[in-house]
């Protein structure tokens, strides 16, 4: 029997989806058996971010009104063997054309196949909310350090804690170090006490990202990326070793502390 | 000779108007009509007025007060009455109940209780916590506080750390803005509370022992 997690964040674009294709990528790379959901129906993106757009022949809908087994409509990442699968979205339709009783034992029933069942929550707090969150055993709300991401983690948080899941976990998602540096953005340690949550990783802002989810292939596969790196500790996390939280610091020094430390050696 | 209904009598918190509390309301009327104004007194003069074991209902008391401060020479500084409507007595119990709340007020959740509310955590912004009594944050106040939503005055609101984006006590109703936060040293403990010009004021916590001596319930510590 596995786990579900699923990843949520209130407000759009903080990188829910992304965090989700990377983080299953990143558990399937560790050998485990995932299965990535999205719930995000009529606004469909993993598939785009894995690179398996054109493979969709069912989907989720399809499946919770009984027009093909499960089995049918899962598609298989190739390039992590026979680990990773994904069940992609319907795009014709909306949220409401799921309930969240249907989420329930639909997850239910992948939760016998796979060790995890990673769930990508559409933006907001309404029907598409509901429906991921109802199948879910655990939650990670991914921000980033703005104060409006802060604000939307803080509401769905509240949410989350009134259902019956465990805790939720953080992850604070595209971090500029040099702007945290110098106190332009919210820097990692205000938002977990402002949070009051466990802080499970964080990432650093990557073009790296950007330019591999436009490929279709997770940035995780690129293992000398920071981003990369960051997804695949937080894997690590989630299997339950103890990884430490990686140093936010600019590799590019000046002249004088070159020089500094030059002479100090 | 008959009884006197209205009896004004000088103690040591000041001139007391004595009304009688078994008479007909009309015959009281009547009377305190007469004695206001004899007179015999120069300048103006704060009195009480005490009614004793007589019920009035808040129209009366109005009435009653009217007739005295007709003269211009006697104000009426405040109404004491012995008795109390179960109503009034059952608003008061709960008004008095506490309510301990363990976790964070997070954005959108409001917490609502019909006497004191006592809050161990924070209150984020866009947190609301609404209660009939006084409010207590310890830890954080960043959002939305109303004390004394059914229109209890005398309500406080205080917290260990002032950043609310709101306050609101009884009718009162406050934005902080830039200013506010200014007058509030955030290093301290504060407290809100409505000031002697009816409007929210705030002040350390340790001066509300004196703005509001009523409060303190708990006996020792002499």
């Amino acid at each position: 029997m596995g786990e579900a997690i699923v990843i949520t964040s209130g407000k759009g674009g903080v990188g829910k989806t992304t965090t989700t294709a990377n983080l299953g990528t990143a558990l399937a790379l560790q050998g485990k058996k995932v299965c990535l959901v999205d719930t995000d129906i009529g606004l469909r993106n993993l598939d785009v971010i894995l690179g398996l757009e054109n493979r969709i022949i069912y989907d989720l809908v399809d499946v919770v009104e009984g027009r093909c087994k499960i089995h049918q409509a899962l598609i298989k990442d190739k390039r992590v063997d026979d680990k990773l699968f994904l069940l992609p979205a319907a795009q014709t339709t909306d949220k409401n054309a799921v309930t969240p009783e249907q989420m329930k034992s639909l997850v239910e029933e992948l939760k016998r196949d796979y060790d995890y069942v990673l769930i990508d929550c559409p933006a907001g707090i309404e029907q598409g909310y509901r429906n991921a969150v109802a199948g879910a055993d655990h939650a990670i709300v991914v921000t980033t350090p703005e104060i409006s991401a802060v604000r939307d983690a803080d509401r769905i948080i509240g949410l989350l804690e009134q259902e019956e899941i465990t805790a939720p976990k953080l992850i604070i998602n595209r971090i500029r170090q040099h702007m945290m540096k110098s106190g332009d953005t919210l820097d990692v340690n205000e938002i977990t006490t402002h949070l009051s949550i466990d802080l499970l990783g964080i990432i650093v802002d990557s073009e790296g990202v950007i330019s591999s989810s436009n490929k279709g292939e997770p940035i995780v596969m690129d293992p000398a990326n920071k981003a990369s790196l960051g997804y695949r500790n937080i894997a690590r996390r989630i299997l339950g070793e103890s990884v430490p939280l990686m140093a936010i610091q600019d590799e590019q020094r000046g002249m004088f502390s070159k020089l500094k430390a030059l002479f100090s050696r | 000779m008959k009884k006197q209904l209205v009896n004004m009598k000088g103690t040591k918190d000041g001139f007391v108007l004595r009304l009688d509390d078994q008479c007909a309301y009309s015959d009281l009327v009547e009377e305190l009509k007469k004695k206001v104004l004899e007179g015999g007194i120069d300048g103006k003069v704060d009195v009480q007025l005490y009614l004793g074991y007589r019920y009035c209902t808040d129209k009366q008391i109005d009435e009653l007060i009217h007739i005295v401060q007709e003269t211009e020479q006697l104000i009426v500084a405040n109404v004491q009455s012995e008795v109390l409507t179960v109503h009034e007595s059952n608003q008061k119990m709960i008004e008095g109940q506490q309510d301990t709340y363990i976790g964070v007020v997070r954005s959108g959740q409001i917490l609502r209780s019909s006497g004191d509310i006592i809050i161990v955590g924070n209150v984020n912004p866009n947190g609301r916590v609404e209660a009939g009594g006084n409010v207590y944050v310890l830890g954080k106040l960043k959002g939305i506080a109303h004390a004394g939503v059914q229109g209890n005055k005398e309500a406080i609101i205080a917290a260990s750390r002032f950043e609310a984006t709101h306050i609101m006590i009884a009718d009162q109703v406050e934005a902080m803005s830039d200013e506010h936060v200014k007058e509030i040293n955030q290093a301290e403990m504060t407290c809100a509370f409505i000031g002697y010009d009816g409007r929210i004021t705030y002040d350390q916590i340790h001066a509300l022992k004196n703005i509001r001596p009523l409060l303190n319930v708990s006996k020792g510590g002499s």
